[in-house]
């Protein structure tokens, strides 16, 4: 042993050199692929929601003849009474809107997680069919149930359903899964320990309620409050059905484009619209950082013990709000299937006869069905394959730091105004990609951008999740990334990859707000056809449509569970112990 | 003898600096590491140890400096083209994969027949004693078990360099202790040169050839088990490895010093001037208490404190009458039974001078 020469200069001629220069690691044939794969990503995104974002930014300081006006087009805005007032309308009606649902969905949600009430899987499952369907099928059958010839019509003691009242209870109803989601798991992760040292010291229920549980749930309750404030001051679909003279800033851009073809007025709203999103969006990121540091490693789930006076009082109470949410699904497809609602209930599937129909029939349907399935497929893929390159990729921090940035972009963008954006960049003459337009790609494309936030975050957790030295592993043992990526990294993030797939199916399918500028005649979808069939008055026949969507993504979705439980429990063998 | 010139060591690590912003990590690290021997890099959290790992295996490379693995100049390389098999303290078992599966993985992208890189793995499995466990999964296997797997699999393309980051962290005591012979032992048959990092300090004595004990991003001392416990360069090595009593003290003469109203002879003259002060460490076993006459070095009368039972000694605090000087020593079990100690009565104690270690500076 020379432990003599164990340190400092060695006897031996080692060169050392001259000067400290910085090392700069060579790149082998992994880092390149992976750097030039990364790139790709990067200019796709950049071609599918930065430069139709930049595209409406420089439209709404033109004139419609492409000459730069400066911010006469927001003076214009602002002077123009109608459109003005809509702001105030967009911004109450979300507020009271977001009040609501965040209140009953934290009981409901409380309901769920913190109480032994009976029957707490399926309220979980009921909770979730609003997300089956587009949101215009809510207030469809709110004109069902409150309409001039509505079922409950007494209910609303003169009142009209058509404006306020409708839009608020549509978008309640359309917007509870989301607050749902959001606070039960906000809710489940709690410490017990918090709750036996709170019941050591004697304190009552509604104390440990007010000290232990409501800060433990309140960033949850914070982002539920941004997420649905955003999805209701964006949403199309209810104000556009049920609103009536009532306008609101998504219906206005609506009318500016397709009705006035005033695109530059539309790109005006369009940006009005990005402000309280982008907002919500920031405020939202925070909460959930804060969220996920607030549970410790050590602490202990909350097991509720049963309390029947509680667990009564939240069956009943969930029971209600359960029953709501079945009755507007039944009410929608009891309406398409009787002859003429409410007054001839003979059952009939004429109104499923959509090729009698404007809206494109049946043909729009089986649009509907590829354009999910290829946005669920090519989604799943460039989206996972993105997000394993932004995580895996090593070194590379700004490129990565760009992609991450990139994707995460549509999650502030409403998808009226990722539309609008869309008609600006691919529809101008300048642009070769102007090819796309009016074809289904387009519809693909748009659709994978305006949800690829949440799929990409899905992703990247499940990738974080796995432990990071696979890569250094394969690495050492000469192994190309793409065949550990194959063999390792695409089998255990199986699940995370299937909840992605059906998440862009299922809002493909129902999506109305991006796609509804985008559609040619040859590619009319389901959900667009069910807003033109009841704009023009077919109102039953919309409710058919929209019935075909909820029956079409349900099935999905069990299908979904059926492979979870069958196929997937045998091919991931290996999780079990 | 000196005719042939010595090879070049297998490992020549010269200025290797690595900055994370304004942080230095590793500040001008410079080392030789001899072909076949066990290398711990030992140090606290953040001492730079696992940076210096993963600057020698291309996952972080250094910021300034030259790493040379067997001749060769691995500074800039990519992971790939370097030669080493890692094991985590993660295990990263491919867990989708069977036990076979992880063992093969790399031996299957050389290109090689089927058979024989079954018969590698079965090789492999037999080297770990791992061979009826070839069709589990990761998951079916105990900790332990997990990581022999990991060996197995670091070592299926013979790779010249072995790097072990905290392989035994995540297991419990008694497996932890097993396999620290087990893969000493698997180590010297195959004759692999191998760097482990870790913070245990019983790990990296029972195991290393060498130990290089690292603090704030510089190397504290390099030698070998024995040295780093016996004769530790710096206060810091002192204070690390094992339980040591710092003495605050002045040198009275070049061989003697004073502390706290006592006085005692050391071994080796210091090369400072009297009334410099100094530290004086001990550790708590070295103190003697049996045997003492008239010619006994470094001896007082001391009275004993507060005794702390452990097992297989006592640590008990001893005061030198007369002074304010208080340490802790380790008395056996014979000690205190055959000369009768408890706490309260006065008996004599030695510090022996070979074993007195004393440092120019403050204590860290």
């Amino acid at each position: 042993m020379t432990a003599a020469s164990a340190i400092g200069p060695s006897h031996l001629p080692v060169p050392v050199p001259a000067l400290a220069a910085p090392v700069r690691q060579r790149l082998d044939r992994n880092d390149i692929l992976m750097r030039a794969m990364l790139c790709t990503v990067a200019l796709c995104l950049t071609v599918a929601v930065l430069l139709p974002l930049w595209a409406l930014l420089s439209k709404s300081f033109q004139a419609s003849d492409g000459t730069f006006v400066g911010l006469s087009n927001f003076r214009a805005y602002a002077g123009h009474a109608g459109l003005a007032g809509s702001i105030w309308n967009s911004l109450w009606i979300a507020v009271l809107s977001t009040l609501i649902c965040v209140l009953l969905a934290f009981v409901y949600a409380y309901g769920i997680t913190r109480t032994r009430m009976p029957g707490r899987a399926v309220f979980r499952m009921i909770a979730q069919i609003p997300l089956l369907a587009p949101s215009l099928l809510p207030a469809i059958s709110l004109v069902y149930l409150f309409g001039n010839q509505g079922l409950a019509k007494g209910l609303l003691f003169g009142q009209s359903i058509y404006g306020p009242i409708g839009i608020v209870m549509g978008e309640v109803f359309w917007t509870f899964p989301h607050a749902l989601i959001i606070i039960t798991t906000a809710l489940s992760i709690s410490d017990a320990r918090l709750y036996e040292a709170s019941e050591a010291l004697r304190a009552t229920g509604w104390r440990t309620f007010r000290t232990v549980t409501l800060p433990g749930a309140r960033y949850g309750l914070i982002s539920a409050t941004f997420v649905v404030f955003t999805l209701v001051i964006t949403d199309f679909g209810v104000p556009k059905v049920i609103g009536g003279q009532f306008n609101v800033l998504a219906t206005d851009i609506y009318k500016q484009v397709v009705g006035q073809q005033n695109f530059q007025m539309g790109a005006v709203v369009g940006l009005i619209l990005l402000l309280p999103a982008v907002l919500a969006f920031l405020v939202d990121r925070r909460m959930q950082q804060r969220q996920s540091a607030l549970l410790s490693i050590r602490a202990v789930p909350h097991a509720p013990k049963p309390d029947r006076r509680t667990d009564l009082v939240f069956l009943v109470v969930c029971l209600v709000m359960a029953l709501a949410i079945l009755t507007v699904i039944l009410v929608a497809f009891l309406a398409s299937v009787a002859t003429f609602w409410p007054y001839n209930l003979v059952p009939t599937f004429k109104n499923y006869d959509f090729d009698m129909m404007d809206g494109g029939g049946w043909g729009s349907y089986y649009n509907s069905l590829t354009m999910a399935a290829l946005t669920s497929l090519i989604g799943t893929s460039v989206i996972f394959f993105g997000a394993y390159l932004v995580e895996k990729t090593p070194r590379f921090q700004r490129m990565r730091g760009l992609v991450q940035f990139l994707a995460l972009l549509p999650l502030a963008v409403p998808g009226l105004v990722l539309g609008l954006g869309y008609i600006f960049f691919f529809n101008s003459p300048a642009n070769p990609l102007n090819v796309l337009y009016g074809t289904m790609a387009i519809l693909v494309i748009c659709t994978i951008s305006h949800f690829y936030s949440v799929a990409h975050l899905t992703a990247v957790t499940a990738l974080k999740q796995i432990d990071p030295e696979f890569e250094t592993v394969s690495a050492s043992l000469r192994v190309p990334f793409y065949r550990t990526f194959f063999r390792v990294t695409l089998p255990v993030c199986l699940p995370a990859i299937l909840d992605i797939a059906i998440y862009l199916f299922v809002n493909a399918m129902t999506t109305v707000s991006a796609v509804v500028f985008l559609y040619s005649p040859d590619t009319t979808l389901a959900a667009v056809a069910v807003l033109n069939m009841d704009d023009a008055g077919d109102v039953a026949p919309a409710a058919a449509m929209a019935m075909m969507i909820f029956l079409t993504t349900a099935a999905v979705r069990f299908l979904y569970l059926g492979l979870t439980r069958g196929i997937l429990a045998r091919s991931q063998a290996w999780r079990a112990r | 003898m000196a005719a042939a010139p010595p090879a070049e060591p297998y490992l020549v690590i010269r200025n290797v600096t690595k900055e994370f912003g304004s942080y230095r990590a590793l500040d001008n690290i410079s080392l030789d590491i001899e072909a076949g021997d066990f290398v711990s890099f030992l140090g606290p959290s953040g001492c730079g140890k696992t940076t210096l790992l993963r600057a020698i295996s291309g996952l972080d490379v250094q910021t300034t400096g030259t790493i040379r693995q067997a001749g060769r100049d691995i500074s800039n390389l990519p992971v790939s083209q370097r030669d080493f098999g890692i094991v985590f303290q993660s295990y990263a078992l491919f867990p989708n994969l069977s036990i076979r599966g992880n063992v093969a993985y790399g031996l299957v992208s050389t290109g090689r027949p089927r058979a024989e890189t079954d018969r590698r793995v079965k090789e492999l499995l037999d080297l770990v004693g791992l061979a009826d466990q070839i069709d589990k999964y990761p998951a079916q296997l105990s900790g332990g078990q997990q990581q022999r797997v990991a060996l197995a699999r670091a070592l299926a393309l013979s790779p010249g360099l072995l790097l072990l980051d905290e392989p035994l962290s995540a297991l419990d005591a008694r497996v932890r202790a097993r396999l620290r012979g087990e893969i000493r032992d698997l180590q010297t048959r195959l004759g692999i040169t191998t760097i482990m990092v870790t913070h245990d300090q019983e790990e990296a004595l029972t195991m290393s050839d060498r130990i290089v004990v690292m603090s704030k991003g510089r190397i504290e001392q390099v030698g070998t088990p024995d040295e780093i416990y016996a004769r530790p360069a710096t206060p810091f090595v002192a204070d690390f490895v094992g339980r040591m009593n710092f003495l605050k003290g002045r040198l009275a003469a070049t061989a003697q010093i004073e502390v706290q109203g006592a006085v005692f002879q050391i071994a080796e003259p210091m090369p400072f001037a009297p009334g410099t002060e100094v530290t004086v460490c001990i550790r708590p076993e070295d103190v003697v208490v049996r045997q003492i006459d008239g010619s006994t070095l470094n001896a007082v009368d001391v009275q004993v404190g507060v005794m702390e039972f452990i097992g297989n000694h006592f640590a008990t605090s001893l005061h030198v009458t007369g002074t304010s000087l208080g340490f802790s020593a380790d008395l056996s079990m014979n000690d205190v039974r055959d000369l009768g100690i408890a706490p309260g009565i006065a008996i004599r104690a030695s510090l022996p001078p070979d074993r007195l270690r004393v440092f120019a500076s403050p204590p860290v």
